[in-house]
């Protein structure tokens, strides 16, 4: 908020290039977005929630469940990621309120006045929110991992028992884990065009949440295999965590690309919607 | 806007004395519920969206008739009538004695629920009336009859063991004995039409094992047929008129596409001693497969709820946000009563609300159910005049209501909307998802620790019967604890969240 009392960035700016101008707009947004006292604490929330869940689910899965530790079929990469599915909460909070925030305490007609160019402005704030959710996801994940690694021996999941240690060397691996990181930001992106779209934190949170989680459980509830494989197909989160699996991709509905794809379509979606509804719209 | 109402309905109503103080305080807050169009609109969003998810969820549900190898019992319903069973006819009034020497697995161990011992039965004809006195590995003695009635006898008991069956004029009389000599009544069945000449004998079944398998983002269950082997001395068949001996038959009755040749069972006789094989189970049908059609008619419910839940925390944070809240509170300064009128007047909207939505879900969503096969005799769907259909409706109508009260309890703790949504929010959805990777016992208490035990009010299959292993997964929705258990636990959230509110909103500033 302190950014948006430096009164005239477009005229400081008219005599520099195009960059410079881009660099102050960055540095505007995320000034507004550290100096929310909420913002470290959601950050800090993202990774802790994430790391503790991932955490909490690896420990909960023994081999001694299994007929023998061979077959479990265990995913251990995608186990100990799981806690990506609770740290995303703290995520849609974040980026939700970046923008909610300022229509919620009337910035958002400061930073407009400031910069007129609205497409710019939010593409900004989209950029700013995902980075910072990037490097926050990026914490979860070796947290996660780590712990993984840690626990994952303790129940049986041991190389003797065809488990070897996780590690990013590991191709599989390493796309699970960098790509839970995308999905993390792609999950930004999502809730700052909702929250655009919608202007207000409850309802913005509610959408977003709504989208996450309600229609995976539906699907759970739908007995129709080929339906049950199209919901997973076409719900964001089921789609989009596709890409933490490492073994039996042929099981999977869609490739883990692919489904980290149909979450960024819908990301894409949403940014769009933001977008023209921000252009249009009285703010 | 609001705020102008509800002044002059102080202004009117200044000359009042404070017992209607609290009548002008809801009717004030009805108006400024009433007179967001955003509100408004998300509460009939509610309504739409739950009636187009429940609609859609039960387009894609197939139940493909139950699967193969069911009978009709005798009240018209679906059941299991699978074993092996070695016969003769009895004409009139009699009774069937054996010692049950042994009762051993076939391949792996033992089923729990195997059964071993005497019948009586109407005919051979699957689904036809019978009382049978039996040995479980698991459960000791019992007597059952007609598919649904099951009695204990003595616990902790396996083989060997005497048992023993009477049948005059419609009723049938159990006993069981550890020597032979000494007898006790186990209980006395009737049997309504039992037909004067009936089937009696010796009978093995072993039911199907129900493997659940829970991996963290997949559950399976598998269903693998068991097969048991009994052998039965001093096999005796007693008839008051006295007629030739019949020899004995011997045939696998009911038997099923589920069961494999090799384990749809044998007999043999050799010096007194008969040994019987046999598989299958003789049980209800809709216990075992356990699904609710009012509950699946009502899935979307869940989306409902979560528009609910954000209209009721806006409706206090909002006024926090725009400062409004300090003139509600100079109007009213006794600020318990504000958000007693408050409870009052989302809860009542919302239940209004809910009602609409989960009557309308189950109006028509049930047909579809019934056309993709939910329907008699496999499946038992219970009418819409049937109260606990109508319980189930009004129970959704009012956990949507508990729900609403709870947000508004928790904006009323947070005085923030993203942090109230969050904290209600959560609680509601994590169990759902993460209760299928969790073991049985863990998962069922999750499920009922959790505000979300309240949708178990939805449930309409209060038929549960102990003696058959039904697939009843907590994420699925199903609450072993019945209907009202998890509905108080969803009420206790509420209260506490409530008057944790009151107590804050006297003590802290607005």
């Amino acid at each position: 908020m302190n950014a948006t009392t430096e009164p005239e960035p477009p005229a400081a700016a008219i005599g520099c290039g195009r960059g410079h101008h881009l660099g102050r707009a960055l540095h505007a947004e995320w000034t507004k977005l550290r100096t929310v006292p909420s913002t470290p604490w959601l950050v800090l929330a993202a990774v802790a929630f994430t790391v503790a869940a991932s955490a909490a689910l690896t420990a909960s899965v023994d081999t001694s469940l299994c007929p023998s530790p061979l077959e479990c079929h265990e995913d251990t990469t995608k186990l100990s990621l799981g806690g990506a599915q609770f740290g995303q909460v703290a995520v849609v909070v974040l980026a939700v309120l970046a923008i909610t925030g300022e229509y919620g305490t009337g910035t958002i007609q400061t930073t407009l006045a400031a910069r007129p160019h609205r497409a710019a402005v939010l593409l900004t704030k989209a950029a700013v929110v995902t980075t910072t959710v990037l490097a926050a996801g990026t914490l979860g994940v070796l947290g996660s991992l780590a712990a993984g690694r840690a626990i994952l021996p303790g129940n049986g999941f041991t190389a003797a028992n065809g488990y070897p240690p996780l590690s990013l060397a590991d191709g599989p691996t390493l796309r699970a884990a960098a790509g839970t990181v995308l999905y993390l930001g792609l999950v930004a992106l999502l809730s700052v065009g909702v929250g655009t779209a919608v202007r207000d934190s409850a309802g913005a949170i509610v959408t977003v949440l709504t989208l996450l989680y309600v229609v995976p459980m539906i699907a759970t509830f739908v007995t129709d295999p080929q339906w049950h494989e199209r919901l997973q197909k076409l719900a964001p989160m089921t789609a989009g965590l596709m890409i933490q699996a490492t073994s039996d991709l042929e099981r999977l509905p869609l490739r883990p690309w692919a489904g980290l794809a149909v979450l960024a379509a819908y990301a894409a979606a949403a940014m769009l919607l933001g977008v023209v509804l921000f252009t249009t719209r009285d703010a | 806007m609001a705020t102008t109402t509800a002044d002059r309905h102080a202004d009117r109503h200044a000359g009042w004395d404070g017992r209607d103080s609290f009548g002008r305080l809801v009717i004030a807050e009805w108006t400024k519920l009433r007179s967001v169009p955003r509100w408004a609109m998300a509460m009939l969003a509610a309504v739409v969206l739950t009636v187009l998810v429940s609609v859609l969820a039960a387009s894609g549900n197939d139940y493909g008739g139950g699967g193969p190898g069911f009978a009709i019992g005798p009240d018209g319903t679906g059941v299991r009538d699978e074993f092996y069973f070695v016969h003769q006819p009895l004409t009139g009034d009699g009774g069937v004695t054996a010692k049950v020497l042994s009762q051993t697995g076939v391949e792996g161990e033992s089923h729990e629920w195997a059964k071993a011992g005497v019948i009586i039965k109407e005919s051979t004809k699957p689904g036809s009336q019978y009382a049978a006195m039996m040995i479980t590995p698991g459960h000791g003695v019992r007597l059952q009859s007609n598919f649904t009635t099951d009695r204990a006898g003595s616990q902790a008991t396996t083989a060997p063991r005497w048992l023993r069956l009477t049948r005059s004029g419609t009723s049938v009389t159990g006993y069981e004995s550890a020597d032979g000599a000494n007898w006790t009544q186990v209980g006395t069945v009737q049997l309504p039409s039992l037909p004067r000449r009936v089937e009696v004998g010796l009978f093995v079944a072993s039911p199907v094992a129900i493997k659940i398998e829970r991996q963290f983002g997949s559950g399976s269950v598998g269903a693998s047929p068991t097969s048991s082997t009994a052998r039965f001395s001093d096999v005796v068949v007693a008839a008051a008129q006295p007629g030739r001996p019949a020899p004995w038959s011997d045939q696998a009755i009911g038997g099923s596409d589920r069961v494999p040749e090799s384990l749809l069972g044998s007999a043999t006789q050799a010096g007194g001693v008969f040994t019987v094989m046999g598989s299958g189970d003789i049980a209800p049908l809709a216990a075992e497969l356990d699904v609710d059609g009012v509950r699946e008619s009502l899935t979307g419910v869940f989306v409902g709820v979560m528009i609910i839940i954000a209209v009721a925390v806006l409706f206090i944070t909002s006024e926090y946000r725009q400062g409004m809240i300090r003139t509600t509170f100079a109007a009213s300064p006794r600020r318990g009563r504000v958000l007693a009128a408050k409870a009052i007047v989302v809860a009542a909207t919302t239940f209004v609300v809910g009602l609409l939505a989960s009557f309308a879900s189950v109006l028509l969503a049930l047909p579809i159910l019934r056309a993709n096969g939910l329907a008699p005799p496999v499946f038992q769907v219970p009418s819409l005049s049937d109260g606990s259909v109508l319980r189930a409706i009004a129970g959704t109508a009012a956990v949507l209501a508990l729900f609403a009260v709870l947000g508004l309890a928790a904006g009323a703790i947070l005085r923030r909307s993203p942090g109230a949504i969050i904290v209600v929010v959560v609680p509601l959805l994590i169990p759902q998802l993460i209760a299928g990777a969790l073991p049985l016992a863990a998962a069922r208490w999750l499920m009922l620790a959790t505000p979300a035990a309240g949708f178990s009010i939805q449930q309409t299959t209060t038929q549960r019967y102990d003696f058959v292993s039904s697939i009843c997964l907590p994420e699925d929705g199903c609450f072993t604890t019945g209907p009202w258990v998890g509905f108080g636990v969803l009420c206790a959230y509420t209260a506490v969240a409530l008057a944790a509110g009151f107590w804050l909103l006297r003590r802290r500033d607005a």
